[in-house]
């Protein structure tokens, strides 16, 4: 029983060299790298299997085709293995020396590219919570004074009016819309959306995508309604990042880190 | 004024070509800040200013902007990482780096195009000319790579660290403000595209890199790090030239010019 036990914590010691190593981060690196340029060639080999990858959330399209089809999407399988060891190595890389710390065996001034570690898990973290919990609605089509279901939502879109400014060459200079969002038949939001300026309402923004006329001469307009329940958290996590990083720069601040 | 703009282009070009013919025949001048590459920057820097001036959006669109900023980034990120006489050496491998991308540009259509509404935000000149700018230091970080494994020398070593660190740091803004951009153009801050996957390539590959240096020498192979850590600096640069041209050219992505 004790040499099982001794075993058992050599195993355990083993197990946590191996994820606080820098070598276990190098291999990563590469396997995310390699998994990632195959998976960038195998997109285009299938179009069919993946071109509707961003018309739903990750984990459900995951759900669908990865397992459904799982030699095309190896890659993927690759990248999310990749990722979570990246994750769990810079936490644990970070929980010992944020233990060091406090023992008073090593200064704050290494604390830097600890702060870049807990900001990259902050947004691995919310990526995850945004690619399970978000939500992608796609090509909700209204014609001008015209409405059209918000998928699940609950809500109707109206599209109050539209406006378009086409240069002499026929393309597109600017373009917006005056949409009104209702529950029932209770206008809840109502904004113009345009290229960069989406209408937000509890969580989701609706973005608009295209533009036409219909065949009897009418403007309409595609909407795209998307939630990303972690895009907060990830712009939070990615300005900490950027800060810590243009701190480390200062050559005094990266000494020992 | 729009034709006479592109005079500068060329007068910049025939300064890098200038460096570049004196440094591959041995010719060094006084310093970088007396030689026709600097003068080229100066020429570079008035030209890329009297476009965005012209054409009201930041000179980024399109692959003959694109490469003449590229060739833009890689001179200024030389001039800033290769300053001292023991990084001299670098100079001859930096002024091709420079001149290639800007005789590129020269084979391009040059005419100014109309922005496409998308492209139309503060995000997109932030997104592009880090990453841009990132991409020069990392094609000094080939130069001074190729150097070190050369001849050796601490200092360009150091430097080398420096460009790896640096572009690490400009490209991970800049794919904060291109997160930020996505999420208020197109819905996501994330698309699955192929130009999407080798960003964050180029992101795992350089952190990984920017930990090589803190892995301990292996006993009897006591410098072996080192050359790999500067022949993984080289070779990124590969990887930077796959994710700015080779997806553009050889994958499809709606993420490209």
């Amino acid at each position: 029983m004790i040499g099982w036990g001794i075993k058992g914590k050599s195993v355990l010691r083993q197990l946590w060299r191996f994820l606080t190593s820098l070598k276990t981060s190098a291999w990563a690196g590469l396997f995310f790298c390699v998994a990632g340029a195959v998976g960038s060639v195998v997109m285009g080999r299938y179009p069919e299997l993946f071109a509707d990858m961003d018309a739903q959330v990750f984990a459900g399209w995951f759900a669908r085709k990865g397992f459904a089809d799982p030699a095309p999407t190896l890659w993927l399988y690759g990248l999310l293995l990749a990722t979570a060891l990246f994750a769990v190595n810079a936490a644990c890389c970070t929980f010992e020396r944020l233990a060091q710390i406090f023992r008073g065996t090593a200064t704050m001034r290494r604390l830097l590219p600890h702060v870049m570690h807990l900001a990259f898990l902050g947004v691995v973290l919310s990526h995850l919570v945004s690619a399970v919990y978000g939500d992608r609605i796609p090509g909700v089509a209204v014609p001008q004074g015209g409405f059209a279901p918000v998928g699940g939502t609950g809500w109707v879109l109206r599209l109050d009016r539209f406006d378009a400014v086409m240069a002499p060459e026929g393309y597109p200079i600017d373009f917006s819309a005056t949409v009104t969002l209702f529950r029932d038949t209770t206008p809840v939001a109502r904004g113009v959306v345009r290229t960069n300026e989406p209408l937000f309402h509890e969580g989701y923004g609706i973005y608009i995508k295209n533009f036409g006329t219909t065949p009897w001469g009418a403007p309409y307009a595609v909407f795209d309604a998307n939630r990303d329940p972690g895009a907060t958290a990830i712009l939070a996590a990615s300005l900490l990042f950027t800060a810590a990083n243009l701190l480390y720069l200062f050559p005094s601040r990266r000494a020992d880190a | 004024m729009e034709g006479a703009h592109l005079i500068l282009f060329w007068l910049a070009l025939a300064a890098y070509g200038a460096e570049a013919g004196f440094r591959l025949v041995g010719v060094a001048p006084a310093s970088a800040w007396r030689s026709p590459l600097f003068a080229g920057v100066l020429l570079h820097a008035a030209f890329l200013g009297m476009r965005w001036g012209l054409s009201g959006h930041a000179p980024m669109a399109g692959l003959f902007e694109s490469l003449t900023v590229f060739s833009f980034s890689c001179a200024v990120a030389g001039l800033i990482l290769c300053r001292s006489e023991e990084t001299a050496a670098a100079w001859k491998p930096i002024s091709v780096l420079v001149l290639l991308p800007q005789a590129g540009a020269a084979l391009i259509d040059k005419r100014m195009t109309p922005l496409y509404p998308a492209l139309d935000t503060p995000w997109f000149a932030s997104h592009v000319g880090l990453s841009f700018l990132g991409y020069g230091f990392f094609a000094a970080g080939l130069a001074l790579g190729i150097v070190y494994l050369r001849d050796g020398g601490d200092v360009v070593y150091r430097a080398a660290g420096r460009s790896a660190l640096y572009g690490f740091s400009a490209f991970s803004a800049g794919m904060v403000c291109g997160g930020i951009w996505a999420y208020y153009a197109w819905g996501s801050y994330w698309i699955w595209t192929p130009k999407e996957i080798w960003s964050v390539i180029v992101w795992i590959y350089f952190a990984t890199l920017t930990h090589l240096k803190f892995i301990p020498s292996q006993e009897g192979w006591p410098g072996w790090t080192k050359r790999l850590e500067m022949g993984a600096t080289a070779a990124g640069y590969g990887v930077v030239l796959l994710t700015f041209l080779g997806v553009s050219l050889l994958l499809r992505s709606s993420h490209s010019f």
